[in-house]
Protein backbone atom coordinates (compact mmCIF):
# COMPACT_ATOMS: atom_id res chain seq x y z
CA UNK A 1 0.00 0.00 0.00
CA UNK A 2 1.46 3.41 -1.16
CA UNK A 3 1.19 5.89 1.68
CA UNK A 4 1.12 10.25 1.24
CA UNK A 5 3.65 11.08 3.94
CA UNK A 6 1.41 13.27 6.47
CA UNK A 7 4.15 16.59 5.96
CA UNK A 8 3.06 19.74 6.04
CA UNK A 9 1.86 20.71 2.42
CA UNK A 10 -0.63 17.95 2.81
CA UNK A 11 -1.89 19.79 6.18
CA UNK A 12 -1.95 23.15 4.43
CA UNK A 13 -4.18 21.98 1.51
CA UNK A 14 -6.48 20.65 3.71
CA UNK A 15 -6.22 23.84 5.49
CA UNK A 16 -6.99 26.03 2.56
CA UNK A 17 -9.87 24.15 1.37
CA UNK A 18 -12.73 25.89 3.32
CA UNK A 19 -15.17 28.68 1.56
CA UNK A 20 -13.09 31.82 1.22
CA UNK A 21 -13.23 34.48 4.13
CA UNK A 22 -14.39 37.16 1.63
CA UNK A 23 -14.94 39.82 4.63
CA UNK A 24 -11.82 39.04 6.52
CA UNK A 25 -9.92 39.48 3.07
CA UNK A 26 -11.07 42.76 2.00
CA UNK A 27 -10.79 44.44 5.37
CA UNK A 28 -6.90 42.96 5.53
CA UNK A 29 -6.82 43.96 1.81
CA UNK A 30 -8.36 47.70 2.35
CA UNK A 31 -5.88 48.16 5.69
CA UNK A 32 -3.18 47.20 3.90
CA UNK A 33 -4.19 49.86 1.07
CA UNK A 34 -3.97 52.69 3.91
CA UNK A 35 -7.78 52.97 4.24
CA UNK A 36 -8.91 53.46 7.44
CA UNK A 37 -12.88 52.53 8.74
CA UNK A 38 -13.25 48.79 7.70
CA UNK A 39 -16.64 48.61 5.50
CA UNK A 40 -19.41 46.98 8.29
CA UNK A 41 -21.08 44.13 6.31
CA UNK A 42 -24.99 44.12 6.78
CA UNK A 43 -26.36 41.91 9.17
CA UNK A 44 -28.83 40.76 11.27
CA UNK A 45 -30.40 38.80 14.05
CA UNK A 46 -33.71 37.72 12.34
CA UNK A 47 -34.31 36.27 8.92
CA UNK A 48 -37.85 35.94 7.82
CA UNK A 49 -38.70 33.04 6.30
CA UNK A 50 -41.95 32.37 3.96
CA UNK A 51 -42.31 29.06 2.83
CA UNK A 52 -43.27 27.88 -0.70
CA UNK A 53 -47.06 27.88 -0.81
CA UNK A 54 -47.19 26.73 -4.50
CA UNK A 55 -45.76 24.12 -5.79
CA UNK A 56 -42.51 24.47 -7.71
CA UNK A 57 -43.92 23.15 -10.90
CA UNK A 58 -47.30 25.08 -10.72
CA UNK A 59 -45.03 28.37 -9.07
CA UNK A 60 -44.06 31.53 -11.45
CA UNK A 61 -40.47 32.07 -10.62
CA UNK A 62 -38.59 35.21 -11.10
CA UNK A 63 -34.91 35.44 -11.68
CA UNK A 64 -32.80 38.60 -10.22
CA UNK A 65 -29.15 39.22 -11.21
CA UNK A 66 -26.68 41.76 -10.56
CA UNK A 67 -25.32 41.37 -13.66
CA UNK A 68 -25.31 44.62 -16.09
CA UNK A 69 -26.47 44.90 -19.63
CA UNK A 70 -23.85 45.69 -22.08
CA UNK A 71 -23.09 49.71 -22.36
CA UNK A 72 -21.47 50.01 -25.44
CA UNK A 73 -20.13 53.35 -24.83
CA UNK A 74 -18.98 52.18 -20.91
CA UNK A 75 -15.55 50.86 -21.78
CA UNK A 76 -13.93 47.50 -21.90
CA UNK A 77 -16.40 45.15 -20.80
CA UNK A 78 -15.01 41.77 -22.46
CA UNK A 79 -14.67 38.87 -20.80
CA UNK A 80 -11.33 39.34 -18.14
CA UNK A 81 -11.66 42.91 -18.61
CA UNK A 82 -9.99 44.91 -15.40
CA UNK A 83 -12.94 46.07 -12.85
CA UNK A 84 -14.45 48.67 -14.79
CA UNK A 85 -16.69 51.26 -12.52
CA UNK A 86 -17.66 52.63 -15.84
CA UNK A 87 -20.24 49.86 -16.50
CA UNK A 88 -22.10 49.82 -13.39
CA UNK A 89 -25.29 50.71 -12.81
CA UNK A 90 -27.68 52.55 -10.21
CA UNK A 91 -31.70 52.02 -11.60
CA UNK A 92 -33.26 48.54 -11.27
CA UNK A 93 -33.99 47.45 -14.37
CA UNK A 94 -36.14 44.72 -16.27
CA UNK A 95 -35.97 43.38 -19.77
CA UNK A 96 -38.02 40.68 -21.03
CA UNK A 97 -37.25 36.80 -20.00
CA UNK A 98 -38.01 35.80 -23.49
CA UNK A 99 -35.23 38.10 -25.04
CA UNK A 100 -31.30 36.57 -24.85
CA UNK A 101 -29.79 39.71 -22.90
CA UNK A 102 -26.14 40.47 -23.27
CA UNK A 103 -25.14 41.06 -19.37
CA UNK A 104 -21.53 41.64 -18.51
CA UNK A 105 -20.04 41.55 -14.83
CA UNK A 106 -16.62 43.66 -15.28
CA UNK A 107 -18.66 46.11 -13.30
CA UNK A 108 -17.89 43.64 -10.16
CA UNK A 109 -15.52 42.18 -8.05
CA UNK A 110 -15.62 38.45 -9.33
CA UNK A 111 -12.22 36.42 -9.66
CA UNK A 112 -10.66 37.28 -12.81
CA UNK A 113 -7.38 35.27 -11.64
CA UNK A 114 -9.23 32.25 -12.13
CA UNK A 115 -12.41 32.93 -13.92
CA UNK A 116 -12.75 34.79 -17.51
CA UNK A 117 -16.68 35.02 -17.31
CA UNK A 118 -16.76 34.01 -20.63
CA UNK A 119 -19.85 32.16 -20.54
CA UNK A 120 -23.13 34.40 -19.41
CA UNK A 121 -24.74 30.51 -17.96
CA UNK A 122 -22.37 30.46 -15.36
CA UNK A 123 -23.33 33.67 -13.54
CA UNK A 124 -26.24 34.13 -14.96
CA UNK A 125 -29.18 31.10 -15.14
CA UNK A 126 -31.68 32.18 -17.71
CA UNK A 127 -31.14 29.57 -20.38
CA UNK A 128 -31.28 26.93 -17.71
CA UNK A 129 -34.01 28.48 -16.03
CA UNK A 130 -35.89 27.96 -19.68
CA UNK A 131 -35.61 24.51 -19.37
CA UNK A 132 -36.71 23.93 -16.56
CA UNK A 133 -40.09 25.52 -17.40
CA UNK A 134 -39.83 23.41 -20.55
CA UNK A 135 -39.42 20.53 -18.40
CA UNK A 136 -42.21 21.24 -16.37
CA UNK A 137 -39.50 21.67 -13.13
CA UNK A 138 -41.09 25.42 -12.29
CA UNK A 139 -44.45 26.44 -13.41
CA UNK A 140 -42.93 28.94 -15.41
CA UNK A 141 -40.41 31.87 -15.47
CA UNK A 142 -41.37 35.20 -14.92
CA UNK A 143 -42.25 37.37 -17.83
CA UNK A 144 -39.01 39.66 -16.97
CA UNK A 145 -35.47 39.05 -15.56
CA UNK A 146 -34.56 41.87 -13.16
CA UNK A 147 -31.53 43.49 -12.13
CA UNK A 148 -30.73 44.76 -9.02
CA UNK A 149 -27.65 47.23 -8.52
CA UNK A 150 -24.55 46.79 -6.49
CA UNK A 151 -24.16 49.54 -3.70
CA UNK A 152 -21.87 49.42 -0.83
CA UNK A 153 -24.92 52.15 0.64
CA UNK A 154 -26.99 49.06 2.42
CA UNK A 155 -29.82 52.31 2.33
CA UNK A 156 -29.49 52.65 -1.31
CA UNK A 157 -30.26 48.55 -1.64
CA UNK A 158 -32.98 48.81 0.34
CA UNK A 159 -34.66 51.45 -1.97
CA UNK A 160 -33.92 48.84 -5.15
CA UNK A 161 -35.59 46.10 -2.93
CA UNK A 162 -38.73 47.72 -2.67
CA UNK A 163 -38.34 48.48 -6.23
CA UNK A 164 -37.96 44.92 -6.98
CA UNK A 165 -40.44 44.10 -4.77
CA UNK A 166 -43.05 46.19 -6.73
CA UNK A 167 -42.07 44.42 -10.27
CA UNK A 168 -41.72 40.90 -8.95
CA UNK A 169 -45.71 41.70 -7.70
CA UNK A 170 -46.56 43.52 -10.86
CA UNK A 171 -45.28 40.13 -12.72
CA UNK A 172 -47.18 37.91 -10.14
CA UNK A 173 -43.84 35.96 -9.01
CA UNK A 174 -44.46 33.38 -6.51
CA UNK A 175 -40.84 32.66 -5.79
CA UNK A 176 -37.69 33.95 -6.93
CA UNK A 177 -34.27 33.12 -7.51
CA UNK A 178 -31.57 35.72 -6.57
CA UNK A 179 -27.91 35.23 -8.13
CA UNK A 180 -24.80 37.59 -7.40
CA UNK A 181 -22.30 37.67 -9.99
CA UNK B 1 -21.01 43.57 -2.52
CA UNK B 2 -23.06 41.33 -5.10
CA UNK B 3 -23.66 38.95 -2.71
CA UNK B 4 -24.51 41.35 -0.02
CA UNK B 5 -27.22 43.02 -2.10
CA UNK B 6 -29.22 39.96 -3.21
CA UNK B 7 -29.13 38.66 0.76
CA UNK B 8 -30.76 42.44 1.44
CA UNK B 9 -33.20 41.91 -1.70
CA UNK B 10 -33.88 38.25 -0.81
CA UNK B 11 -34.70 39.55 2.84
CA UNK B 12 -36.83 41.71 1.70
CA UNK B 13 -38.85 39.98 -0.40
CA UNK B 14 -39.12 37.20 1.87
CA UNK B 15 -40.51 39.66 4.62
CA UNK B 16 -43.44 40.59 1.92
CA UNK B 17 -44.61 37.24 1.30
CA UNK B 18 -42.33 35.98 -1.57
CA UNK B 19 -40.39 32.80 -1.03
CA UNK B 20 -36.67 33.36 -2.04
CA UNK B 21 -33.57 31.35 -2.87
CA UNK B 22 -29.68 32.44 -3.47
CA UNK B 23 -27.00 30.70 -5.74
CA UNK B 24 -23.91 32.00 -4.88
CA UNK B 25 -20.21 31.80 -4.08
CA UNK B 26 -19.40 33.52 -0.79
CA UNK B 27 -21.19 31.81 1.84
CA UNK B 28 -19.51 34.18 4.98
CA UNK B 29 -21.00 37.24 3.54
CA UNK B 30 -24.72 35.91 3.00
CA UNK B 31 -24.46 33.81 5.79
CA UNK B 32 -23.21 37.02 7.79
CA UNK B 33 -26.33 39.01 6.39
CA UNK B 34 -28.67 35.94 7.55
CA UNK B 35 -30.67 34.79 4.39
CA UNK B 36 -33.86 32.46 4.44
CA UNK B 37 -32.12 29.92 1.86
CA UNK B 38 -28.83 29.67 -0.12
CA UNK B 39 -27.07 27.73 -1.97
CA UNK B 40 -23.49 27.66 -1.57
CA UNK B 41 -21.01 26.58 -4.61
CA UNK B 42 -17.55 26.70 -3.73
CA UNK B 43 -16.48 28.17 -6.99
CA UNK B 44 -14.70 31.53 -7.63
CA UNK B 45 -16.74 34.49 -7.58
CA UNK B 46 -18.44 34.91 -10.93
CA UNK B 47 -19.57 30.99 -11.04
CA UNK B 48 -22.83 31.41 -9.09
CA UNK B 49 -24.96 29.52 -11.80
CA UNK B 50 -22.11 26.80 -11.94
CA UNK B 51 -19.10 25.73 -13.98
CA UNK B 52 -18.53 28.12 -16.93
CA UNK B 53 -18.81 26.03 -20.64
CA UNK B 54 -20.39 22.60 -18.77
CA UNK B 55 -24.47 22.70 -19.03
CA UNK B 56 -24.62 20.13 -16.68
CA UNK B 57 -23.16 21.46 -14.02
CA UNK B 58 -25.00 24.65 -14.50
CA UNK B 59 -28.00 22.34 -14.70
CA UNK B 60 -27.29 20.16 -11.92
CA UNK B 61 -26.82 24.04 -9.53
CA UNK B 62 -30.14 25.61 -10.67
CA UNK B 63 -31.69 21.64 -9.47
CA UNK B 64 -30.22 21.96 -6.27
CA UNK B 65 -30.98 25.21 -5.61
CA UNK B 66 -35.13 24.69 -6.76
CA UNK B 67 -34.71 21.96 -4.00
CA UNK B 68 -33.39 24.68 -1.14
CA UNK B 69 -36.82 26.80 -2.05
CA UNK B 70 -38.84 23.86 -1.91
CA UNK B 71 -37.81 21.92 0.84
CA UNK B 72 -36.01 24.30 3.20
CA UNK B 73 -37.10 24.19 6.79
CA UNK B 74 -36.37 26.91 8.28
CA UNK B 75 -34.55 30.40 7.31
CA UNK B 76 -30.90 30.46 7.34
CA UNK B 77 -30.66 27.33 5.21
CA UNK B 78 -27.51 26.55 3.85
CA UNK B 79 -27.00 23.89 1.56
CA UNK B 80 -23.14 23.19 -0.04
CA UNK B 81 -23.06 22.15 -3.37
CA UNK B 82 -20.84 18.88 -3.83
CA UNK B 83 -19.26 20.17 -7.08
CA UNK B 84 -15.76 20.75 -6.63
CA UNK B 85 -14.01 23.69 -9.03
CA UNK B 86 -10.93 21.67 -9.60
CA UNK B 87 -8.93 18.97 -8.18
CA UNK B 88 -7.10 21.39 -5.69
CA UNK B 89 -8.21 24.15 -3.63
CA UNK B 90 -5.15 26.31 -4.02
CA UNK B 91 -7.28 29.03 -6.03
CA UNK B 92 -8.81 29.95 -3.23
CA UNK B 93 -5.35 31.35 -2.15
CA UNK B 94 -5.37 33.57 -4.87
CA UNK B 95 -8.16 36.56 -4.32
CA UNK B 96 -6.75 39.90 -2.59
CA UNK B 97 -3.65 38.06 -1.90
CA UNK B 98 -0.89 40.60 0.30
CA UNK B 99 1.59 38.07 0.40
CA UNK B 100 1.98 38.44 -3.68
CA UNK B 101 2.10 42.55 -3.27
CA UNK B 102 4.81 44.79 -3.06
CA UNK B 103 4.54 48.19 -1.25
CA UNK B 104 4.77 50.03 -4.53
CA UNK B 105 1.76 47.39 -6.15
CA UNK B 106 -0.06 48.37 -3.18
CA UNK B 107 0.55 52.30 -4.07
CA UNK B 108 -0.09 51.18 -7.15
CA UNK B 109 -3.43 49.09 -6.24
CA UNK B 110 -4.21 52.03 -4.10
CA UNK B 111 -3.93 54.79 -6.97
CA UNK B 112 -6.58 52.45 -9.08
CA UNK B 113 -8.97 52.05 -6.53
CA UNK B 114 -8.84 55.69 -5.82
CA UNK B 115 -9.72 56.60 -9.69
CA UNK B 116 -12.45 53.73 -9.50
CA UNK B 117 -14.29 55.30 -7.07
CA UNK B 118 -14.14 58.50 -8.73
CA UNK B 119 -15.29 56.97 -11.96
CA UNK B 120 -18.56 55.02 -10.07
CA UNK B 121 -19.29 58.36 -7.81
CA UNK B 122 -19.33 60.33 -11.09
CA UNK B 123 -21.60 57.60 -12.43
CA UNK B 124 -23.91 57.11 -9.46
CA UNK B 125 -24.38 60.88 -9.38
CA UNK B 126 -25.66 61.11 -13.39
CA UNK B 127 -27.88 58.18 -13.08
Amino acid sequence: MTMVAPGAKAELAIEDDGPIPYMQRTRDYYLALGYGNPYRWARFDEVPFTPLRTPLNRARVALITTAAPYQPEAGNQEPGAPYNAAAKFYQVYSIPSESVPDLRISHVGYDRKHSSAADIHAYFPLARMKDAAAAGRIGSLGPRVHGAPTNRSHRATETDAEELLRRCREDRAEAAVLVPS
Amino acid sequence: MCHQTVSLVARHLEEQGIPTVIMGCAKDIVEHCGVPRFLFSDFPLGNSAGRPLDAESQTRTLELALRVLESAPAARTTVQSPQRWNGVASWKRDYLDLAKLSPDSIAERRKEFDEVKTIARAKREGS
